[in-house]
């Protein structure tokens, strides 16, 4: 992985895979320091620590990566990882990342890693916020209002993808999450 | 997201355009996007073969994702479906590979032995 935006992908698989149908994601950055919190309402997790990576509910292999993978790309800046089921049905996980730390990954293109991700499973709705100072949520973007209006082949048309993009990239660029390096 | 009004205009546009065309999916790509796949860049090779297929404005081929399929060594992995014809795996696919694949098994049908990993099912 080499970017925030593999791993956030990478992590959104798992609530589709969890039968997840809808799926949440906030972003914020307060002093340098970038939370993520994803929640979904899939079929949960056991009761088992699923950052280990000898833990995976796949069958192809005995061995899952995603998840320790992540966390180790967050501890490794002094960063945490939570993952715990919610009260309602299915999952939330939290992380946090210094960004100023040395060893923070760049975020990466975490537009195209939304772009990608409606584009790969059309049925999930997801929704972004984006968390200010004083909580106040901001939408970023909403899967279920574009899907309202493009359908599943409209959206394998490059025009209609790169104005999505550009619209989410554009968002996300105010709050102040540019593609390289974090924050200037 | 503001502009969705921009957003329905250019969807008419887009559809007024495909008319024109058959909208029959003949050829089917499958990315494999496991964990092991993005790890391998997998994600650079997804969007480079649908920039490809907006290129040559190929309407009857269409991009579809899936997970790991257990030779993660071999990731980024494609399949490529045609019609009436033997599904065929490829292995270690980036976005150079993705062209040269696009260009000679989609666009002439020629399977390129170099990123080979199976035939058949």
């Amino acid at each position: 992985m080499k970017d925030l935006a593999d791993h956030l992908f990478d992590i959104l698989e798992n609530s589709v895979k969890a039968e997840a149908t809808e799926v949440k994601i906030t972003l914020g950055i307060r002093d340098k320091l970038f939370f993520c919190k994803i929640e979904d309402n899939g079929n949960g997790i056991k009761d088992e620590d699923v950052t280990d990576p000898f833990v995976t509910s796949r069958k192809t292999r005995r061995v899952g990566l995603g998840l320790p993978l992540l966390k180790r790309a967050v501890e490794s800046t002094g960063g945490s990882l939570k993952i715990y089921n919610s009260e309602k049905k299915g999952v939330i996980l939290e992380f946090k990342i210094d960004i100023a730390h040395i060893d923070a990954k760049p975020f990466g293109d975490i537009a195209r890693t939304f772009i990608d991700v409606i584009y790969s499973w059309p049925k999930v709705s997801f929704d972004i916020f984006f968390q200010m100072e004083g909580n106040k949520k901001v939408s970023i973007f909403s899967s279920k209002e574009i899907r309202k209006i493009v359908s599943d082949f409209d959206i394998q048309q490059k025009e209609v993808r790169d104005f999505i993009y550009d619209s989410i990239d554009e968002e996300l660029k105010k709050m102040g999450i540019d593609s390289q390096f974090g924050i200037d | 997201m503001k502009n969705l009004e921009e957003l329905k205009k250019i969807r008419e546009r887009v559809r007024k355009d495909l008319e024109l065309r058959t909208g029959k999916h003949r050829i089917k790509i499958v990315v494999c996007l496991g964990t092991c796949g993005i790890a391998a860049g997998a994600r650079e090779t997804m969007n480079a073969l649908i920039d490809l297929i907006a290129e040559n404005d190929r309407s009857d081929t269409i991009v579809t994702t899936a997970g790991c399929a257990g030779f993660c060594e071999q990731e980024p992995m494609i399949q490529v479906y045609m019609e009436d014809k033997e599904p065929v795996v490829y292995g270690k696919v980036d976005p150079k590979a993705a062209k040269e694949i696009f260009e000679k098994h989609i666009l002439k049908g020629e399977i390129v032995e170099k990123y080979l990993f199976s035939k058949g099912k």
